[in-house]
């Protein structure tokens, strides 16, 4: 077989999967998507070292729209790339769905697009950080409809990845029956003898975290977007950092969980070993559940109004992340390396240096965690390290040892040696070269994010962008092997060699001749039921949520609407009630046995729709400014709030279309997003 | 700007760190041509992997218990002089801006707009410490100080346009 060039001999005894055409397209789809926006946020960032650096003139305006733009670009080019990489491997046992796959590279793209429109046409200079108020305090650089470009694009980038989160989390408890079967939970507790592979245990856990952070995002994201039409609200400056970095961090974090996901795949190609679910790797996930739950808070330990207590158990979570990576994944990886007659080449090496850059940026964040030494080094350019270190030489070493892999498989051979190599050197040298500096700079005090870097502090810039430089080039040597890869997929595909024997002279020889076109059916993805299960599945949870719903309809009761016009919150608390009764009326319809039968796949797509978009719109609709011209017009006022109610139904029924596990989560949710929102938005 | 001294004890302790953990890449991947029986492998690595694990249990609960014995975040009341400190874009009003030395200082701190950052460095360009300046909220940071000088303060939280000039200053005597 030509593809054992690129794979290690034993692989072929290992129990494992090929994948399809289909996911070998969207595979590329996402990883062409996420490596071409990291080379061109990572030009960003050289013309951002080299202004800091005193080697061009770059303006203030122009270096935060950058900054800005480079943040959230990057963040969401390798979001797409590891999405990719993980629904790769994944779907060979679950069978994820391509349409709202490619709906989430829609939805991420035209987030991109919103956001390079706000930074680059817009002005838009906050950061990707955005903490409120600092877009509505634009200094004169920036329109209100840069803002709400910018925050727009943010919410479809945050939906993007809800979307991919919630039809994990459906397909995955629909087929290894339930969330716990999905996480290893039976087999760590002896009750069964089987666990799903790793890569599942790893999906489901990105799934829930995911669609945690993404319910978060989407709750000050269109608290902010209701800032823009109503400059009235007030939004809590606690309330929203603590919102923002919650989505942020853990959408950041994440993304190198789903590299993790994909690495339990890949890394058995090269070693010639099967990374097996172990119970130290359930618990691992288990723990690391948990722990990038509360670990955000390490963001906010330079404000003293934090409750001490969170900054306590953040310090404890973010210590304690690094203890699954450093004890589990990256340890196994090692072991399954160790004498394994290891299969060099260049994607199996970017891999490996991946795992370096895990375990360096880490170390340097585990140090910044610890509040004391936080207390020197927040916002400093220690910080930009630790986090370039694992983002630059991890997740972006495999991105590209995810298209690495992708081409050498199609090619059937690695790229050559000896540019491989000087391409590897050039981009380890100048990646850690580039963070040394910011280390070093970090220890000296430098503030992050100075357009013009504090005096006599500049050369630390100067030398970082050279090796940005360094860094550049080693990428371009290795786009180069890439393009040579592709041609040689591309010859493979199209021609082979076949042995021919001369009429004239009856020697025998080789001839390149084109292939027959392989027309041959993908293999049929693995059975799935529909989406598993009803929400409400016993009649005592049918008729707790019928009592819930009879309390929300005191919401409606004259007293209780003139009780609730005391304050904008306990408004939003009213609201959140009518919203509440329909999406308990709505749960209920769709549990019903009658209903729930007719409800199939095609249901579950309107219903995630459902399920994102509503609680939006709720928020948006919450707005002062939306409401308040209602409140002398008694028939519309009285149809607003039906209208409120009506968009609970919606989300209870696309809920409850997304079987018991999802649908639960999902309506959970929704109505976290709506208390959220009534705790920190007030004004008007 | 000089390098301060725990931050060059924590930058040599990362070295340090940094280096063992290439060291051990090197190491693993010197012996990845090897021929080695997995379960060989399995059994001294779980060996080892348990102990790994409890020596890094016990460097979590020991590092990290050890550090809330030195929070920067002030606590309790006591005679202590107080400086209300206010950012704005792009400035920062520090009352009073004369301060006496080896006395126990509470910098009360807020902000008028947006989110600033009140980090300060010493006469030598240390950096002591930093703090956020949140609308709304006012975080107070206790420091005392040793030195006699004029103390630079620079802003730590991303302000805007002129964020990087957003300088202010106190003078301890």
């Amino acid at each position: 077989m030509e593809a054992s060039a690129v794979v290690h001999p034993r692989f072929a005894e290992l129990d494992h999967a090929e994948p399809r055409l289909t996911e070998r397209m969207v595979a590329w789809a996402f990883a062409g998507s996420g490596v071409a926006i990291f080379a061109v946020m990572g030009l960003v960032g050289l013309t951002m070292r080299m202004a800091q650096g005193d080697v061009i003139d770059l303006s203030p305006t122009w270096f935060y729209r950058l900054m800005t733009l480079h943040g959230a670009g990057m963040l969401t080019g390798a979001l797409l790339a590891m999405m990719g990489a993980l629904w790769f491997v994944v779907r060979s046992s679950v069978p994820l769905s391509l349409e709202r796959m490619l709906a989430s590279l829609v939805l991420i793209l035209v987030g991109a697009v919103g956001v390079i429109v706000a930074t680059v046409v817009g002005g838009f200079g906050t950061g990707w950080t955005f903490l409120s108020p600092l877009p509505y305090f634009p200094a004169g650089q920036w329109h209100t409809w840069a803002t709400a470009t910018f925050l727009a694009g943010l919410l479809a980038v945050g939906a993007g990845f809800f979307l991919f989160c919630l039809d994990v989390l459906m397909k995955v408890t629909a087929i290894y029956g339930g969330l716990g079967r999905s996480l290893g939970i039976p087999f760590l507790l002896d009750r069964e003898d089987t666990a799903p592979p790793p890569q599942v245990i790893a999906a489901t856990v990105v799934a829930i975290e995911g669609s945690l952070a993404s319910a978060v995002g989407t709750t000050v994201v269109v608290a902010m977007i209701g800032k823009t039409i109503d400059a009235g609200v007030g939004l809590d400056a606690l309330w929203a950092k603590n919102l923002i970095y919650f989505f942020g961090h853990s959408v950041a974090n994440l993304i190198i969980y789903l590299a993790a996901g994909a690495i339990y795949v890949l890394v058995p190609r090269y070693a010639g070993r099967p990374w097996k679910t172990t119970k130290p790797i359930v618990v691992g996930w288990l723990f690391t559940l948990l722990f990038v739950t509360f670990a955000y808070s390490h963001h906010l330990y330079m404000d003293f109004v934090q409750p001490t207590s969170l900054q306590i158990v953040s310090t404890f979570a973010s210590f304690g992340a690094s203890i699954p990576v450093a004890v589990v994944t990256i340890y196994t990886g090692m072991m399954l390396v160790w004498g394994s007659r290891y299969r060099w080449t260049l994607a199996s090496t970017l891999l490996y240096l991946g795992f370096a850059g895990w375990l360096i940026g880490g170390t340097g964040a585990v140090l910044d965690s610890i509040i004391p030494f936080n207390f020197r080094f927040h916002n400093t350019l220690w910080v930009v390290a630790h986090f370039h270190t694992y983002l630059m030489l991890c997740v972006i070493f495999w991105a590209l040892a995810f298209v690495a892999h992708l081409l050498e498989e199609a090619a059937g051979r690695t790229a050559p040696r000896g540019p491989s190599t000087f391409a590897l050197v050039a981009m380890g040298l100048g990646g850690y070269g580039l963070v040394a500096m910011w280390y070093v700079s970090g220890m000296l005090g430098v503030p992050r994010r100075y357009a013009v870097q504090p005096t006599g502090t500049s050369g630390y810039s100067m030398a970082g962008a050279i090796f940005v430089m360094v860094f550049a080039i080693g990428f371009l040597v290795l786009v180069w092997q890439f393009l040579r890869l592709a041609l040689a997929a591309r010859e493979r595909g199209t021609y082979e060699l076949v042995e021919r024997r001369s009429s004239w002279t009856g020697v025998r020889y080789l001839a390149r001749e084109r292939r027959e076109p392989d027309v041959a059916p993908e293999e049929p993805l693995p059975e799935v039921p529909e989406p598993a299960g009803r929400a409400l599945a016993t009649p005592f949870q049918l008729g707790t949520m019928v009592a819930v719903a009879v309390v929300c309809l005191f919401a409606f009761l004259p007293p209780v609407s003139r009780a609730a016009e005391q304050s904008t919150r306990y408004h939003h608390l009213l609201h959140g009630g009518e919203f509440l009764l329909g999406a308990a009326l709505g749960l209920i319809v769709a549990s019903l046995p009658g209903v729930h039968s007719q409800l199939g796949w095609r249901a579950a797509d309107v219903g995630l729709a459902a399920v994102i978009l509503a609680p939006a719109l709720l928020m948006l609709a919450m707005e002062p400014a939306v409401y308040e011209p209602l409140n002398d017009r008694p028939i519309l006022h009285f149809l607003y709030h039906d209208a409120i109610a009506i968009l609970g139904v919606a989300v209870g029924i696309g809920a409850g279309s997304l079987g018991r596990i999802t649908g639960r989560i999902a309506f959970v949710l929704a109505l976290g997003m709506m208390l959220m929102y009534a705790a920190g938005a007030g004004g008007g | 700007m000089h390098y301060g001294e725990p931050q060059v004890g924590i930058g040599i302790a990362f070295l340090v760190l940094a280096l063992v953990i290439a060291s051990v890449f090197v190491i693993v991947a010197s012996h990845t041509t090897a021929d080695v029986p997995f379960e060989r492998v399995q059994r001294v690595g779980y060996w080892l992997r348990k102990r790994w694990l409890a020596f890094l249990v016990l460097l979590l609960v020991l590092v990290v218990g050890l550090s809330l014995f030195r929070l920067p975040y002030a606590t309790g009341g006591g005679r202590r002089t107080v400086v209300e400190v206010v950012g704005g874009q792009f400035f920062w009003i520090i009352r009073p801006s004369a301060l006496p030395v080896d006395t126990p200082i509470r910098f009360d701190v807020t902000s008028k707009d947006v989110n600033h950052g009140f980090g300060v460095y010493d006469p030598a360009g240390h950096l002591v410490g930093s703090v956020q300046a949140m609308p709304g909220y006012h975080n107070k940071l206790d420091l005392t100080f040793h030195t006699r000088g004029t103390y630079r303060v620079l802003c730590f939280e991303f302000c805007g346009l002129s964020h990087h000039l957003m300088q202010g200053s106190f003078t301890v005597r």
